[in-house]
């Protein structure tokens, strides 16, 4: 009975304890890896997300010269694979200013000044070449003609559409939510600490015992953790994502196999530290063992 | 002793840790069914392509462009072959991205492929006509646009009373053509379905530097229907 009593509070911390590892390791992933500019550059380079945003752009821009007469060059010449990664990383450090309150409103923008110059000069060769008169009307196509290039590669270099997120109203529920998200990351891993002390405290004076409480802990939250996210690598279920514009496609399903692949790594190093301590435990039983029947 | 206390401490430690994991396991899902209830049927829109899995690659957005060979010479006209024809015949349905017929019109040499379905890839490869329009042969309004300033550039150039042919794999379509029309981009009037049969072609109205709101095309009324099998067959 007396052994039940010693028991069950060891049950009941490990238990707790377990939930609040993954708490723990969630919330410190999302602080301290997810949801950092790094990240989304570590995404941005292996998915080579300015090469396909700039072929999109190639896309869009020779796909609309056969209902606009106008090259695709005009457009491309004046914007290359390089501006749309610093348009791509732009985009997500603006965001991130936004979620840190470094700046008060989300706006996402890049240099087009030579994009601008580039449809001009364009327009005014045509006029001088067709006769064409440089009136009121002439100077509002050319201004139409650059807002719509200008949205058409704003919109293509956001490729995590932190744009539309914005304009939902998610990136302000986001940031508030961030917000309370650091308090709840204090309260969580103030809880493992607190928990873990209690578990030391149970199994005063046996260290071995000790190590087999964390070891469960280890191994059950890294195993809870780590399974689902082997299933949706294995499964490949973000290859199912609908939006299939290429450079929304691999950015998107690029990040989430980042974070799962992140998530089931970090959890599966845990539940490795836990198969560890379990070993230990078994090891230090038996050596004790060993000892006492020499003893006898 | 001691070794008898260790042998029945380790059924307790393996249990514990079975025990454990069980409830863990038990208490994750009656945790996390409610909310994965209310999120399936997002996830399932989001990501509802799981039995295709295409990568989209070269910028085709996951669209699958077919090609295909066909006849635009009747084997009745060939010298010495003769070809049955059918008024009411079989009816091979394209799939998204297919090419399926030929638009021909000798008035303006007028000579491109049309595609099933119409996305701005399709429209670089040639004509393309509305899956919410009907397949040639079905009765209704069978809708085909293209660039002005590639394969519908001479769309113009048709009068009322030009011929304008359609030829798939499984028949023959002549139109001919009884009206010119213009309307806003906005205006689905002619691009609606119809209960006559109807071919209507359109396109961007030419304008200098720049897309146009306008759209100009004409309407063909349908002459003959020469399918190359009988519907009988294809439902035996």
């Amino acid at each position: 009975m007396t052994k039940i009593r010693r028991y069950f509070p060891k049950i009941l911390l490990t238990f707790l304890l377990i939930f609040l590892l993954i708490g723990t390791e969630l919330s410190l992933l999302v602080q301290h890896n997810f949801l950092t500019y790094k990240a989304f550059e570590t995404v941005t380079n292996q998915q080579n997300l300015d090469e396909k945003a700039y072929s999109a752009l190639e896309s869009y821009f020779k796909s609309r010269a056969n209902s606009t007469g106008i090259p695709a060059e005009v457009y491309l010449n004046a914007v290359t694979q390089e501006d749309m990664k610093q348009g791509i990383l732009s985009s997500v450090s603006e965001a991130f200013d936004y979620l840190h309150h470094d700046v008060k409103t989300y706006a996402f923008t890049m240099d087009f000044t030579t994009l601008e110059a580039s449809v001009t000069e364009f327009f005014n060769q045509y006029a001088d070449k067709n006769g064409y008169q440089k009136d009121e009307v002439f100077q509002q196509k050319v201004q139409a003609n650059i807002e719509e290039a200008e949205a058409k590669i704003l919109y293509t270099a956001d490729t995590f559409k932190f744009g539309t997120i914005a304009e939902h109203g998610w990136l302000t529920k986001l940031r508030k939510f961030l917000d309370i998200f650091k308090k709840i990351m204090t309260v969580l891993c103030i809880c493992t600490g607190v928990i873990l002390i209690l578990l030391i405290l149970c199994c005063k004076g046996n260290f071995s015992e000790l190590l087999y409480w964390l070891g469960l802990t280890g191994v059950i939250s890294g195993l809870l953790i780590s399974v689902p996210c082997l299933y949706l690598l294995r499964t490949d279920y973000f290859s199912g994502f609908v939006v299939k514009d290429m450079q929304i496609f691999s950015a998107v399903t690029g990040y989430l196999t980042y974070l799962t692949k992140t998530t089931g790594l970090t959890s599966l190093v845990i539940a490795f530290l836990g198969a560890v301590s379990l070993n230990l435990f078994g090891l230090i039983q038996k050596i004790k063992n060993k000892k006492q029947t020499t003893a006898e | 002793m001691a070794e008898h206390k260790q042998k029945s401490s380790l059924p307790v430690y393996l249990l514990t840790g079975i025990f454990l994991l069980i409830l863990c396991v038990a208490v994750s899902i009656g945790v996390l069914i409610t909310p994965y209830e209310k999120a399936q049927t997002y996830l399932n829109i989001v990501f509802m392509d799981q039995n295709m899995k295409i990568a989209p690659s070269s910028g085709l957005n996951g669209l699958v462009i077919k090609e295909n060979e066909i006849e635009t010479t009747p084997v009745s006209d060939i010298p010495g072959e003769q070809q049955k024809f059918y008024e009411n015949g079989e009816i091979i349905r394209p799939a998204f991205g297919e090419q399926y017929a030929v638009l021909k019109c000798d008035d303006i040499s007028l000579d491109v492929p049309v595609y099933w379905g119409s996305t701005s890839e399709l429209l670089e490869r040639g004509a393309c006509q509305a899956s919410s329009s009907v397949v040639l042969g079905e009765t209704g309004n069978v809708v085909i646009d293209a660039h002005v300033n590639t394969f519908f550039a001479d769309l113009n150039r048709l009068e009322p009373g030009n011929t304008v042919v359609l030829y798939t794999n499984y028949g023959i379509f002549t139109y001919q053509v009884s009206e010119k029309i213009q309307f806003l981009n906005t205006n689905k009037k002619y691009v609606l379905p119809t209960e006559e049969d109807r071919l209507t072609l359109y396109t961007c109205e030419a304008q200098v530097l720049g897309t146009s709101d306008n759209r100009t095309g004409v309407i063909c009324t349908l002459v003959s229907k020469q399918f190359y099998n009988p519907a009988e067959e294809a439902n035996s």
